[in-house]
């Protein structure tokens, strides 16, 4: 397991935040996600082995919003 | 990949709202006809017609009202919901489908239900407990001034002038959003809902008469059905002009965001500023621009009492008459309260400074004992929700 931070300067209120913890549902090897619309970011833990960094920002680009490792 | 794009042409929500005003608007027509004149909850009346008259106060005088005072909640609830389905199209951008519309009718409605629940349950409350819930007028305008900074700082947020303000946005624990996720999937119910029960802590005026009517009836029972039956008639005014609001500014895209901004910062500001009345601060909007701009017969109005000792003031449905008051200083009087048929918030009748509060009769005259005053100082009155003002200027004759 690792765990990353990315920021996501396009969150514009806390149900952004909620929509993005929604990953945790939807893609394999994540074990928990806490997305922040203070700092405009979210960290990440998940399986290395199952889970890309591009995968992630793929996944985060489907909900909307733009990831960028921090 | 984008498998819901096709919403259902009516909400049904709507249907069932307009359902409810219609009946609201027979039940109101109905009554009215046989009862023009009197609206007064009267302690003989019977259950009946007594939740008949709350309600149809509802309608009336009490929609608006509350309007006024809770809007901003209303208006915050909305905005969260705006800023989710903005997010949502901005996400979904370049398919070309710009008729992506916002779903207002469904948090309105939480948010009217909810609304609708806490004061039913006030009310059980207030039948059961008794006086024990009345905020004083200073812890209500302290309210007032928490609601209005939080409101106005959330427009700053929205207008993106500086991250701070992004502390004005509540993030719920996570805990919390987790159960929503998997409850709501997505949809912010719980915003909402969380505001219309809030609403409970400022009451209007006319939603605090019919408290104070729930409180008499020592009856956890009829409380509660006094509160539902007067909530649920301030819901279709509040539906109307919201929905309306909100489905204007729609059409109007990606503009929304900052209409919205604009809408929440200035009920920000008439909160806060009906925080400042409420304190009897002379540097409310309202009290300021009374005291620069006064009508030149009132600057001109001479410190002469009706009588010896005492002074009048006309509490009326639109506010207190005249809104400058010239009263002798350095004497004491007796300012009398005069309600004819008042049913606004206005006969909720508060003296900040002199600690004076009081829910004046319908129809009447009310002595206050006002201890002498120096020459050129002025006392502020209000309603207790700010709303309305006045003052009395103390001069020497």
């Amino acid at each position: 397991m690792i765990k990353k931070t990315f920021k996501i300067p396009d969150m514009s209120c806390t149900n952004c935040a909620m929509k993005i913890e929604s990953l945790e549902d939807d893609l394999d090897g994540v074990k928990e996600i806490n997305a922040s619309y203070h700092k405009l970011e979210m960290a990440i833990e998940y399986d290395e082995s199952k889970l890309t960094d591009d995968e992630i920002v793929a996944a985060v680009k489907r909900k909307g919003y733009t990831a960028i490792p921090a | 990949m984008s498998q819901k794009q096709n919403k259902p042409s009516v909400d049904p929500v709507i249907i069932v709202m307009i359902g409810v005003v219609f009946l609201a608007v027979s039940i109101a027509m109905i009554v009215f006809q046989s009862n023009a004149n009197s609206v007064n909850i009267a302690a003989d009346s019977g259950l009946l017609s007594q939740l008949t008259v709350a309600f149809i106060t509802g309608l009336t005088t009490g929609g608006l009202s509350c309007l006024a005072v809770q809007g901003g909640l209303l208006a915050s609830s909305l905005a969260y919901q705006i800023e989710q389905d903005y997010a949502g199209q901005v996400g979904r951008k370049k398919t070309k489908q710009t008729a992506v519309r916002t779903n207002s009718a469904l948090p309105i409605s939480l948010f009217l239900v909810s609304k609708l629940v806490a004061y039913t349950l006030l009310g059980a409350l207030l039948g059961w407990v008794g006086s024990y819930l009345t905020f004083s007028p200073m812890t209500r305008a302290m309210l007032l001034l928490a609601i209005g900074i939080f409101m106005v700082g959330n427009a700053l947020r929205m207008f993106n002038v500086h991250p701070i303000f992004r502390y004005f946005s509540i993030e719920p624990p996570k805990f919390i959003t987790r159960y929503i996720r998997k409850t709501a999937k997505g949809t912010d119910t719980a915003t909402p809902l969380f505001l219309g029960l809030l609403t409970v802590f400022i009451p209007c005026g006319v939603t605090q008469a019919m408290m104070a009517t729930a409180l008499g009836t020592g009856s956890a029972l009829i409380g509660a059905a006094l509160m539902f039956a007067f909530t649920l008639g301030t819901s279709p005014v509040f539906f109307i002009v919201a929905y309306l609001t909100t489905e204007l500014g729609a059409k109007l895209e990606k503009f929304f965001m900052r209409f919205v901004a604009v809408v929440v910062l200035v009920l920000g500001i008439y909160t806060v500023d009906s925080g400042l009345n409420l304190m009897g601060s002379p540097f409310s909007l309202q009290n300021m621009t009374r005291t620069w701009f006064a009508p030149q017969a009132e600057v001109a109005a001479p410190a002469v009492p009706a009588k010896d000792g005492e002074i009048v003031l006309n509490v009326q449905n639109n506010g207190y008459s005249p809104g400058i008051l010239r009263a002798p200083a350095g004497k004491d009087l007796t300012l009398n309260l005069v309600t004819n048929n008042t049913y606004s918030c206005a006969r909720d009748f508060v003296i900040p400074d002199l600690n004076f509060y009081q829910l004046l009769p319908d129809t009447g005259t009310v002595q206050v004992s006002i201890p002498a005053q120096e020459a050129g100082s002025t006392l502020f009155f209000t309603c207790s929700m700010g709303m309305y003002t006045g003052q009395i200027v103390f001069e020497n004759q």
